[in-house]
């Protein structure tokens, strides 16, 4: 029998969608895309109010090595990112990279404890390896890892380059896991499963990598200055000398391939080529890394097919290569190429780099019993229960998938921890929940026309005479300034308004009016709507609507700034400093750029700040709260040029003269209200609000607020 | 819609200080959509007034809010009936209508106006509203091109335009469009200048008794029709 689930091991599962009960907002498609589905967006929001140290805590939640993702991550949500429409997308790998250096992911320590007997070995070091053993870990498992080389990490340490992965952080990682009594096991190479289960651990997980380079089948590929890519990086990484020579030719247009050439590079060769099959514009690599490799030197040759090996005295002296017209993969998956007739040539070299795809080491099974075993040699697993033919043994990773990005390895790993906790513990498994979410569609083209374009801040990289010296990592993380001003491009998808109360909605046809974006429309029924997957999240139409109607789906708007303004209140009454100022200051850009911090320090005592999320969420109502509160002066601060949204100094501003004129009805000074717009660069406003607390301290004496700060 | 603008301050500071305990009550219709009587204005009065208090400092008004859907119809006070038990009066932003149906819903209820009634009008812009209709019981626009002079006219006249139009405006104010040329644009436009040349008769507004009543449904008892 199947017992029902409910231990915390499913809950954490259920984290990967975790949401308050005020949270209503919709998978955005960066989330969707990343195999790990973090919250990014969450995040991203998180470092645009400069709140670095919850950034890393929503990443850790979802990442068990945020520091090695942060380097190595292939962003497949930068892909999808809906900012793509407007201009570029957000820079979210490089805000990762920022929350966890500055967030001081090294100093986090994670605790484990031992509360299940059964014992589980893990295959092999890798990413996906790793990962296993740290959620099995998190889940109570007494956990071996082994590892055949000298050190741990399997690709992250002999696969990738030092320059992409500096080796201190798979080491602090691999620190951590200790700490949480994970036992790893190196140079010790497995030979037996069977024997793992003799020696009493309950399950295995298998993930032993695809490190097996592959050779073109043409003349000449097995001379002796001829490498596969996984041999060549591995000695580079392991810093074992190899016959380098002074002219290499790459063959191979991944990202691989360039590790491979740019590796060269650092390693002293003097000519790096790179030839591929397809053109340059449909090269697997990155942009930025085609980018790079031209600036280090290397010599990119698109469009060639290759013939031999040229061979002169057994030793390599060139690649001979046709040129080819066009190239393509036809439904089967067999390549077509269109070789332009009499264009044989040939690239001269010493050193030749095959980076054309690995595949698992085939001979590593020979030992292993039970296991079903691809064409491609790869293993065959159950998808569902992530489980091997054989009972007990799972799988994942590059051995399953064949070569696949670090972050899958790492959601595959955490996958299988839950999988291998199903079976230890006789339990049906369970689907992730994420399946069930519909990713947000794209922007309407009359909706992207209307979004503020802003352009992406590309961290800095090391100039290439000091990054082709070394292996140094080449790219720098951003400082705070730039990270909290790149999270801002965050479109915060799915987070948008919605009509909670449709029967109190009286189809005033404000939202409609007031929406920058244009996004709510009467439907056919007579009947408004505001689309979740166009609606921006500015909050201008929640404070407008007069029959409070409209939410933001998650709770940015008036309930955490009423809760916020309680809360300061309740510490205003204990302090009893007068006279007693209320600021509501935008958080975005604020803290990152000082600004919020100097206002707070530079300001006289008495001054209370309610961070909020846009000054323009900042209700009339709240304002006059304030005052109802006790509060003597009030102002509003936005964030000045810098705002990513539109018309929100016009917003802020009606909600101001509303207030100053019941205050001037009531009998109070209208001054007593101000709306100040603070920017980055500006001094300024220190010294506006400085004189506003004196103007306030004055108005003391010329209307007396009698009653005492409540609560 | 029936558009209201919400009373000053003072002068429902004045209304309401001989009651200790008031219930702001807003209309979820047309005071909502103009935005002097929804429960954003339902609690941004209240908060207004409670602040006034303080800084007077010898009143102690409890107030208490609520809205409903639409105060001129009684179904829609029955949430009421449990409220009125605990208060001394009844601050409504309703219009005039609203405001009349409560006091008949609540017999022994003071029912005090929050707000003025102030036309019949449509949205011009967000926060802009413009007098439409005068409710005068004998419409009219078939003639004038679906334009109502008894409210765009500044003088209500109907055989206009009066000497007063200059430029399209209206000598009242350079703001303000003349009613008479833009039925004379509209005609033109619909083919119709010759409903221009006609001379409509003066009004006589005796004949249109008050209060009004309307009876859709047929009597059934006497057969006899309404018209």
């Amino acid at each position: 029998m199947y017992s029902a689930v409910t231990d915390n091991t499913q809950q954490n599962q259920g984290n990967r969608t975790k949401k308050s009960s005020t949270d209503h907002s919709l998978m955005p498609p960066c989330q969707a895309t990343c195999p790990l589905h973090m919250d990014i967006r969450e995040y991203v929001d998180l470092v645009a109010q400069g709140k670095i140290m919850e950034a890393l805590q929503v990443i850790r939640d979802d990442n068990p090595f945020p520091s090695i993702c942060a380097y190595v991550c292939d962003y497949p949500c930068e892909d999808t990112c809906r900012r793509c429409q407007v201009d570029k997308p957000v820079a979210i790998r490089m805000l990762k990279r920022f929350a966890v250096e500055f967030g001081g992911d090294r100093m986090i320590q994670v605790k484990a404890e031992t509360t299940h007997r059964e014992r589980v070995a893990i295959v092999g070091s890798g990413p996906a390896g790793l990962s296993v053993a740290y959620y099995l870990r998190k889940l109570g498992y007494p956990v071996t890892v082994f590892e055949a080389d000298s050190k741990p990490g399997g690709m992250l340490r002999v696969g990738i380059p030092e320059y992409r992965l500096p080796p201190k952080i798979i080491d602090t990682e691999i620190q951590r896991l200790i700490q949480m009594g994970v036992e790893i096991k190196v140079n010790t190479r497995v030979v037996s499963l069977d024997r793992l289960f003799d020696m009493g651990y309950q399950a295995v997980f298998v993930a032993i990598g695809a490190h097996q380079g592959r050779k073109l089948r043409i003349p000449g590929a097995d001379l002796d200055d001829t490498w596969t890519a996984v041999s060549f990086l591995r000695n580079a990484r392991l810093k074992q000398k190899g016959n380098i020579g002074e002219k290499v030719v790459v063959l191979g247009g991944g990202n691989v391939a360039f590790d491979c050439a740019r590796t060269a590079r650092r390693s002293g060769a003097k000519e790096m080529h790179i030839a591929c099959l397809e053109p340059r514009d449909e090269m697997l690599a990155d942009a930025p890394e085609i980018e790079q490799a031209e600036e280090e030197g290397i010599v990119i040759h698109p469009s060639r097919t290759f013939t031999r090996i040229i061979d002169k005295d057994g030793h390599v002296a060139g690649v001979e290569c046709l040129k080819l017209r066009s190239m393509e993969f036809d439904k089967e998956g067999k390549l077509h190429l269109d070789i332009i007739e009499g264009s044989e040539h040939s690239l001269a070299a010493d050193t030749v780099i095959f980076a054309i795809g690995q595949c698992p080491d085939l001979n590593l099974f020979s030992g292993l019993s039970g296991l079903e075993v691809t064409k491609q040699g790869t293993i065959v697993i159950d998808q569902a229960t992530l489980s091997t033919h054989h009972p007990g043994i799972f799988a994942g990773g590059d051995v399953v998938t064949g070569t696949a990005s670090v972050t899958q390895a790492l959601a595959t790993g955490r996958e299988a921890a839950f999988r291998i906790n199903d079976y230890l513990q006789h339990r049906y498994p369970l689907a992730g929940k994420e399946a069930e979410e519909n990713p947000l569609g794209d922007l309407f083209p009359e909706t992207v026309e209307t979004i503020r374009k802003t352009e992406r801040l590309e961290p800095s990289i090391l100039p290439t005479e000091a990054r082709v010296k070394s292996f140094e990592a080449v790219e720098l993380v951003y400082d705070w300034e730039a990270a909290t001003e790149e999270a801002r491009r965050c479109l915060h998808c799915g987070t948008g308004a919605e009509i909670l109360f449709q029967d109190k909605c009286a189809t005033c046809l404000a939202c409609l009016r007031v929406c920058p974006y244009h996004v709510p429309y009467l439907d056919d029924s007579g009947t408004i709507q505001i689309p979740a997957d166009q609606c921006q999240a500015c909050g201008i139409c929640v404070a407008e609507c007069p029959a409070k109607a409209i939410v933001l789906r998650k709770p940015y708007g008036r309930q955490q700034i009423s809760e916020e303004l309680d809360h300061i209140v309740k510490a205003a009454a204990q302090l009893n400093l007068k006279p007693l100022i209320i600021g509501f200051c935008c958080q975005y850009g604020l803290s990152g750029t000082g600004t919020l911090a100097s206002l707070r320090r530079g300001a006289k005592a008495g001054i209370w700040i309610v961070p909020v999320l846009c000054a323009a969420k900042v209700e009339a109502e709240q304002l006059l709260y304030a005052f109802e509160m006790g509060a003597e002066g009030v102002f509003v601060a936005g964030c000045g040029e810098q705002c990513a949204r539109e018309n929100i100094a016009f917003w802020v501003r009606q909600h101001v003269e509303k207030v100053r004129k019941t205050l001037a009805q009531i009998g109070l000074e209208p001054e007593r209200l101000e709306a100040f717009n603070l920017s980055a660069t500006d001094e300024e406003p220190v010294k506006a609000l400085n004189s506003f607390t004196e103007k306030i301290g004055e108005l003391c004496f010329a209307s007396v607020i009698t009653q005492e700060v409540k609560r | 819609m029936i558009v209201s603008e919400r009373k000053p301050l003072a002068e429902i500071r004045r209304m309401i200080a001989p009651y200790q305990r008031l219930l702001t009550l807003g209309c979820g219709t047309c005071a909502t959509v103009c935005g002097a009587g929804g429960e954003r204005e339902v609690s941004f009065l209240n908060s207004a007034l409670r602040v006034a208090q303080a800084k007077s400092g010898n009143e102690t008004h409890t107030l208490s809010e609520y809205t409903v859907k639409r105060q001129c119809d009684l179904e829609f006070l029955d949430p009421l009936v449990e409220k009125v038990g605990d208060i001394d009066a009844i601050l409504a932003l309703s219009c005039g209508i609203g405001m009349q149906v409560i006091a008949e819903r609540f017999p022994d209820m003071p029912v005090l106006p929050g707000v003025n009634t102030s036309f019949m009008g449509a949205v011009d812009e967000y926060g802009v509203w413009d007098e439409r209709c005068a409710a005068c019981g004998d419409c009219r626009l078939e003639e004038t091109g679906g334009i109502c002079p008894i409210t765009r006219c500044t003088k209500g006249i109907l055989n206009g335009p009066c000497a007063g139009t200059k430029d399209g405006k209206c000598e009242v104010s350079k703001d303000m469009d003349c009613g008479w040329i833009l039925i004379y644009k509209r005609l033109e436009g619909l083919g119709q200048l010759e409903k221009m040349r006609r001379y409509y008769p003066p009004r006589n507004f005796r004949t249109i008794p008050r209060p009004k009543r309307i009876i859709s449904q047929a009597n059934i008892d006497t057969g006899e029709d309404n018209d």
